[in-house]
């Protein structure tokens, strides 16, 4: 069955766990066990029952109240698709665990508190532009807690208004957003229509996010690019890598990159069996008619006629998760490359979305940067392939952010 | 239940063990013959050539089952796998944090010490216990091999990056994405050879193997693996329920989890 992933979106204490909690109990998804340990969890420690200690299992999550780190849950069968929720942390201090959780998602539920004093908050638009920045496109957004506020139709309508205004701002398509009114606590919303909102005339959750799953994905290049990994034999002639874009046979005439070797492909191996082409996403093994002396970890082969160009510097959108400037290196294709510069062209708040001609970086704010590496490297933009348009930041061996390659 | 696509599965497996094999200048796999750890090493021949290109090793408690080593035995020759041998030294007591977790802890601490190993690939799932579902893919250990779980590693995409502490090691989880009826589903696919202790005899079989000692099996007429995803459809208990070391107490599994247990 197809599994499509969903991560979580949202400011602390809006209800992310508690939607997911709700959602796998409404399902049926959770087992006996683990259901009475969450109930006898909660009593113990003089809680009413929370749902989204399904979740939250370590016991500082669940004496502190947040969840620390990002977890994977039971898959949700829904007609011919199954959802699998991500969790993710709502705390800032807790971003980097987020952003490793939400990097693997399909479709994205930001959650917003309808409460009087919580409502739209940093995090709630941080967590937004972070997943447009990771490339997803399919959002719905639930405006939680209703309960509390009497179901009102109007709290509802204000905060989709607002929304839809940031939402549109950093790039979001209208065609693939929903807004729905939910309390995750009280079960409405979520899998079937609630009687205490008869003036949503929407579906409930599970149903936006069917109907959104199932719209068509952008479509990507369809260039020859593998990603190689190295060689796999004593001799050094098996090469493995991934195909992350089009297709590749045997008799491709190709180039690896960076160093311009050119050969010809004369075998495919994939999981084990000898094979004629191999397709995108596939992870391959493969032979070259020449040997190959130069190392391939890291590398990029593509068709000769058609491989991306060797940059040294490109131009990035970058989110700073710390914001050191010293001795900074990136991770490219799982290897690390030398950062000689980095050129901050505009700031950008990501409360606000706002852009300013500055060069100042912000933790928890986002750049436009020019980078500079010590080498060339066959960099592509994120929209044309993702995989050769991405990397991770680190300065002095710490983590540092994420960016995407803008051109 | 819903069966994952497991060729999608198994390509992000070969993906992950390749790249566990390429990064790291001494890795091992753990293998305790159940049938996860077995698939996982099904799928290392897989990614290299049909060989696997690592040591596997096996803690050994000595209290394992005669069918186990039986099976231990005759796949080691078949694969022609370099098997290390890690014995514990403590005699168990009960079972539990002080069987489970402190013999096998140790016993493997020895192992890692005497064979010098930065990475560790072992076969955990997410759907076996709610604190493996935290996990990363690639997870780093301190020299004490503890768990840093309140600050792992950013892991995103497909880049698994983690710095390696100067005397810790690497934790490398290829089959995190699976599901126990996905992996049932791959052995039947690929004929991957499983110990028969798994399928039932005389109205039992055994549905999670341990040792001899804390292991119990469950009543089931599941006698091929059919019948065992039939039988996974329907139930509602955990698939360790038969593993005393997992009911002591709430938080057991984070605890021997954070100690470095397996």
């Amino acid at each position: 069955m197809l599994v499509k992933k969903i991560t979580l979106l949202g400011h602390k204490d809006h209800g992310k766990s508690t939607l997911i909690g709700n959602m796998l109990i409404l399902t049926d998804r959770v087992n006996p066990a683990k259901l009475k340990e969450a109930e006898r969890t909660s009593k113990q420690l003089g809680k009413r029952f929370e749902p989204g200690f399904i979740l939250d299992s370590f016991h500082e999550e669940r004496e502190g109240g947040l969840t620390i780190d990002t977890t994977r849950t039971e898959k949700i069968p829904h007609k011919d698709l199954a959802f699998e929720f991500i969790d993710v942390p709502g705390h800032e201090e807790l971003i980097k665990n987020m952003i490793s959780g939400a990097s693997q998602a399909d479709i994205a539920v930001l959650i917003i508190s309808a409460k009087a004093e919580e409502g739209i908050r940093d995090q709630t638009k941080r967590h937004l532009f972070i997943a447009r920045m990771l490339g997803i496109r399919k959002l719905v957004v639930a405006v939680n807690k209703m309960d509390l506020v009497d179901y009102k139709k109007e709290k509802f309508e204000e905060i989709k208004r607002e929304m839809t205004k940031f939402i549109e701002k950093i790039g979001f398509s209208k065609d693939t957003i929903y807004f729905v009114p939910v309390s995750a606590y009280m079960k409405d919303n979520l899998i079937i229509k609630s009687k205490n909102m008869k003036w949503y005339s929407g579906r409930p959750l599970i149903d936006l996010l069917y109907i959104n799953a199932k719209k068509e994905e952008i479509k990507k290049g369809k260039e020859l690019r593998v990603i190689l990994q190295g060689f796999i034999d004593q001799t050094k002639t098996v090469i493995a890598g991934k195909v992350v874009s089009g297709n590749m046979k045997i008799g491709d005439r190709v180039r690896i990159l960076p160093s311009g070797f050119e050969s010809r492909i004369s075998k495919i191996v994939v999981k084990g069996a000898n094979v004629k082409r191999a397709k995108t996403g596939t992870s391959v093994a493969f032979e070259l008619k020449d040997p190959i002396r130069s190392e391939t970890r890291g590398s990029v082969m593509a068709d000769k006629a058609n491989a991306p160009k060797l940059r040294k510097v490109v131009k990035a959108l970058i989110f700073v998760t710390h914001p050191a400037r010293t001795n900074m290196k990136i991770k490219f294709n799982n290897i690390d490359i030398d950062c000689n510069s980095l050129k901050v062209l505009k700031s950008i708040d990501t409360r606000t979305g706002e852009r300013k001609n500055s060069n100042r970086v912000n933790k928890l704010d986002a750049v436009e940067a020019e980078v500079e590496l010590d080498r060339k490297l066959p960099f592509e933009s994120y929209d044309k392939t993702p995989e050769l348009g991405r990397f991770l930041l680190y300065s002095n061996n710490k983590f540092a952010g994420i960016g995407i390659i803008m051109k | 239940m819903i069966i994952q696509d497991v060729k999608k599965l198994e390509e992000r497996s070969i993906y992950i063990i390749r790249e566990a094999k390429l990064k790291f200048k001494n890795i091992a796999a753990l293998w305790s013959m159940g049938k996860d750890s077995t698939a996982m090493l099904a799928i290392a021949r897989k990614a290299f050539l049909g060989k696997v290109p690592f040591p596997v090793v096996h803690i050994d408690n000595g209290i394992d089952f005669p069918e186990t080593y039986a099976f231990r035995k005759k796949l080691a020759e078949e694969w022609n796998l370099n098997l290390i041998l890690g014995k514990t030294k403590i005699k168990p007591v009960g079972w539990g944090l002080a069987c489970c977790g402190e013999t096998k802890t140790i016993a493997l601490k020895e192992v890692m010490k005497e064979y010098g190993f930065d990475a560790l690939m072992m076969a955990i799932r997410r759907d076996e216990h709610w604190i493996r579902a935290k996990e990363r893919y690639f997870s780093p250990r301190n020299k004490n091999f503890r768990w840093n779980y309140k600050n792992q590693p950013a892991e995103l995409w497909d880049d698994y990056s983690s710095k390696l502490d100067a005397k810790g090691h690497i934790r490398i989880h290829p089959m995190l994405d699976w599901n126990e009826v996905d992996v049932w589903s791959y052995v039947q696919k690929e004929h991957v050879p499983v110990v028969p202790l798994y399928f039932s005899r005389n109205g039992y079989r055994y549905r999670s193997l341990g040792c001899t000692h804390c292991t119990v099996p469950l009543k089931s007429n599941a006698k091929n693996i059919n019948d065992i995803i039939k039988e996974l459809e329907a139930t509602e208990t955990d698939e360790r329920s038969g593993r005393s070391q997992d009911k002591e107490k709430e938080y057991v599994m984070q605890k021997l989890r954070a100690l470095g247990y397996m």
